[in-house]
């Protein structure tokens, strides 16, 4: 037990689950409409093209039916019309803590960003709601040509890069929420990492929505040039209330030839959050693209991290966890592409459910016609800790190359009585064996955590599994 | 509702429901017009050894079936066509409580040259011993297979359905009861008609049932070779394995979906699949979509495999350094591939004849 004390002293319930007085300088009435597109787009004084691209994305939304996949019940919940798209709580993204706004400062000091900022990142965002608060990144990566901005001040100050690569991975008609983010994107990150230039620490994106029926659509592009390397956490919390909020991203990464992008989520939306997210990838010749993302929050999580490897020798690695807890549905998987020959990749999943959560893992994995001696590898293994709880696989795999190697495996579980067994013999009671084992169960995703990650991580698995026994 | 009434209420099923994804149902039916319900013919059937002789009795066909079938799942579309279209040609394969004869028996499908249908309900006896093969031969442009019914509690059957037909459309649908401990090994053998649609299924609803459910595929030249498979746990100390090995060659493609599902309340249940691909020309194609849905913790175990590659380089090297050409090495790496599964089936006898069937269409494969 003493360890998860520990656990609940660190942690706390779901210990983002406060919520600040809403101190709104624009609040956009709720619902969405053709003239809240273009005025989202006016705000922010964006280009022509940009507004184009929004209505356009915007009538292909409007247009666009609902998944008929996926938990449809759940989905048809979502009232589009009681969202709030576009709310504004700072005048402008500030560089230094100090200058950000008392309330939103202190969400940030609860939540450690500016502690971990000293610590351990090469740069920071922070979004609240709809934009961007603070913003910095060090000096010497800047002096190197790194850009590391939020979207919007990327779009202001870059725009021929941004209008080069926006919807050029997830084109807006990809999807109806990547349609829905086109249209009333605000916020995200901006990266571009110059030919060459290795970005040894990470950098920190931290999203927050802290009004109720607030929809959050950021927008995140990566551009990591020839040689380079970069290594982007992100991680999202949000109150408890009793109305569900909406997270719909679009985060497209392009790794040019031999560079290297690893993305790391901790997504722990608090319990009321729809979460739907479009992650895509592209990887030129030798290049590499890793995800690593852990699902730990949210009502509904539709996310499945994608790479298309377009260039000869590409690489692509996804990593991912879940946890679903009661009310709970994690819908994740992985998607890759082998357009290339010489591609390799490797998938590993792990999900546990419990107290009726549901957990599913849908994939897919193609190899094209003219992608020769191409390797992949896709595991998944699955826990179920209790009865009524659920898990499912659903993989896909579709290879039209005689020449590849295709490997799927997948397993569905309960804890064995042989481990828990082995561990209580040593003087551990029943929980903390438990705790143990599925932080072990965990520990492939863990170790290509951050160190502060990790341990969050491993104290928060302690903290579900309290009550988990008798 | 009637079958034919059912069918026309139910309407175009979606594309994006993967049972249809990759084979769309105007595809394997009859005319293409989904619409349409055209008159079909009537296969001729018939129950025989393997030597030709009469069957001991024990084991008939009967015309007509009884009871009403079960549309609550998403094969409703195809068993409510299938059934409708099979009005003149319903039969009851009958085995008696007890019946072991020993040896194989052969229920020889002939649909002649014309579009027919047959529905063909199993009601195998309680502690009744039978291997079964159903063979299809012919030339029809198209033809149509529903198998229901039930495998009663503590039966031993192996029920092997060998697909040999010539050319055109074979579309199958089993939807089978497993009894409590009965033990059922389903292989499928394919490797005729240019396009497959296959739907099977297998519900074990009573404790202890135990199945094996096998599959070699062997596909040439264009043929598109579609199963969809799926076991449904509904019981404590359920058993099942899938294994489904595909061999493609030329510009073939096979499909292979399994569905696993373990019900709330099949405590020690034990499930696994895997599906195997071996591509053998530059152009075949083979996907697979092996599925889990698990709502019981207390499981043995559940898992799922797929693979998918060429030829084994070293196995290749292994044969022709003992004196193999490259096509008895590479015919023989795909005999030994589709025999894994096909040795399963059933006992020796059953085995060497199926081996001698395929035999033909293995050396007339174009790799």
């Amino acid at each position: 037990m003493a360890e998860n004390n520990d656990a609940r002293e660190a942690v706390g319930e779901y210990k983002a689950g406060w919520h600040d007085p809403e101190n709104s300088t624009i609040r956009f009435d709720f619902g969405l409409s053709e003239e809240v597109v273009r005025e989202i787009s006016n705000l922010k004084n964006e280009p022509e093209w940009m507004t184009e691209i929004r209505v356009r994305a915007f009538k292909h939304f409007m247009k666009r039916p609902m998944p008929t996949w996926g938990n449809m019940s759940m989905l048809e919940e979502i009232d589009f019309d009681n969202i709030c798209y576009f709310l504004r709580s700072s005048d402008s993204t500030k560089n230094d803590w100090d200058d950000v706004p008392d309330d939103i400062r202190n969400t940030f000091e609860r939540l450690g960003i500016p502690e971990a900022e000293q610590k351990w990142l090469s740069g920071v965002t922070a979004q609240y709601e709809s934009e961007t608060v603070y913003h910095s990144i060090r000096e010497d990566l800047e002096k190197q040509g790194v850009i590391f901005l939020d979207m919007d001040s990327g779009l202001r100050e870059h725009p021929e890069i941004v209008k080069k690569w926006f919807c050029s991975v997830v084109p807006f008609a990809d999807n109806k929420f990547s349609a829905l983010n086109t249209a009333v994107w605000s916020g995200g990150s901006f990266i571009y990492v110059p030919e060459g230039v290795h970005v040894e620490m990470p950098v920190q994106a931290y999203f927050r929505i802290n009004a109720k029926n607030m929809g959050q659509f950021e927008r995140t592009l990566i551009i990591a040039d020839k040689g380079s390397s970069i290594h982007y956490v992100e991680g999202c919390t949000a109150p408890t209330y009793s109305t569900d909020s909406l997270h719909s991203a679009v985060v497209e990464l392009i790794a040019l030839p031999g560079s290297h992008i690893r993305y790391s989520t901790i997504q722990n939306w608090s319990s009321n959050v729809y979460n739907l997210v479009t992650k895509r990838g592209i990887a030129h010749e030798k290049a590499k693209i890793e995800w690593v993302d852990g699902n730990i929050g949210s009502k509904l999580t539709m996310k499945y991290p994608s790479v298309i490897l377009k260039g000869e020798g590409s690489h692509a690695e996804v990593i991912s966890v879940a946890y679903s807890g009661e009310g709970q549905h994690q819908d994740a998987g992985a998607k890759i592409h082998h357009l290339a020959s010489n591609t390799t990749s490797k998938i590993l999943s792990k999900s546990i459910s419990k107290n009726g959560g549901r957990g599913s893992y849908r994939g897919m994995v193609t190899v094209s016609p003219k992608a020769d001696n191409c390797k992949l590898n896709v595991v998944c293994d699955a826990l179920i800790l209790d009865e009524g709880s659920r898990s499912d696989t659903y993989p896909t795999m579709e290879v039209a190359n005689s020449t590849a190697r295709c490997e799927h495996e997948a397993s569905v579980s309960k804890v064995s009585d042989e481990q828990l067994f082995y561990l209580m013999s040593r003087g551990h009671s029943e929980e903390e064996s438990l705790a143990m084992i599925v932080n072990g169960f965990f520990e492939p995703f863990t170790r290509e955590l951050p160190m502060e990650y990790a341990v969050e991580l491993n104290q928060l698995m302690a903290l579900e599994m309290e009550g988990s026994i008798g | 509702m009637d079958s034919a009434s059912r069918y026309i209420s139910l309407g175009k099923p979606n594309r994006a429901d993967h049972l249809w994804r990759y084979t769309s149902w105007k595809k394997v039916h009859p005319t293409g017009d989904i619409a349409e319900m055209p008159p079909l013919g009537q296969p001729e059937l018939s129950l025989g050894m393997m030597d030709g002789s009469e069957p001991p009795s024990g084991i008939r066909l009967e015309q007509g079936i009884e009871g009403d079938l079960d549309f609550s799942m998403d094969n409703a579309l195809t068993n409510a066509f299938l059934h409708a279209s099979a009005k003149s040609s319903q039969w009851t394969l009958v085995v008696d409580k007890g019946f072991a004869p020993g040896k194989p028996i052969i229920l020889e499908i002939r649909p002649g040259d014309s579009p027919s249908v047959a529905h063909i309900s199993l009601d195998i006896g309680e502690i009744s011993e039978i291997e079964l093969v159903t063979k299809i031969t012919g030339r029809s442009e198209w033809f149509g297979l529903l198998r229901t019914g039930q495998i009663r509690n503590g039966a031993i059957m192996n029920d092997v359905v060998l697909g040999l037909q010539e050319k055109g459309t074979l579309l199958r649908s089993d939807a089978i009861a497993i009894g409590r401990d009965a033990q059922v090994r389903a292989g499928t053998v394919s490797s005729g008609s240019e396009r497959t649609k296959a739907d099977l299924r297998y519900i074990m609803g009573d404790p202890g049932g135990n199945i094996r459910v096998l599959g070699s595929i062997l596909s040439a030249d264009s043929m598109h070779l579609d199963h969809h498979i799926e076991i449904h746990h509904e019981a404590p100390e359920t058993f099942s394995r899938l294994s489904w090995h595909s061999a493609c060659g030329g510009s073939s493609r096979t499909i292979g979906t399994g569905m696993l599902t373990i019900r709330k309340g099949s405590k020690g249940a034990d499930a696994a699949q895997i599906f195997h691909n071996l591509l053998l020309s530059e152009s075949a194609k083979a996907d697979s979509i092996p599925e889990l849905e698990v709502m019981e913790n207390d499981v043995v175990g559940c898992g799922h495999g797929t693979a998918n590659g060429p030829i084994d380089e070293d196995q290749m090297f292994y044969l022709k350094a003992r004196g193999f050409d490259e096509d008895s090495a590479k015919s023989s790496l795909i005999a030994a591939f589709l025999n894994s599964t096909l040795s399963e089936m059933g006992g020796t006898e059953l085995h060497e004849w199926l081996v001698s069937e395929l035999s033909l269409k293995l050396e007339a494969l174009d790799t």
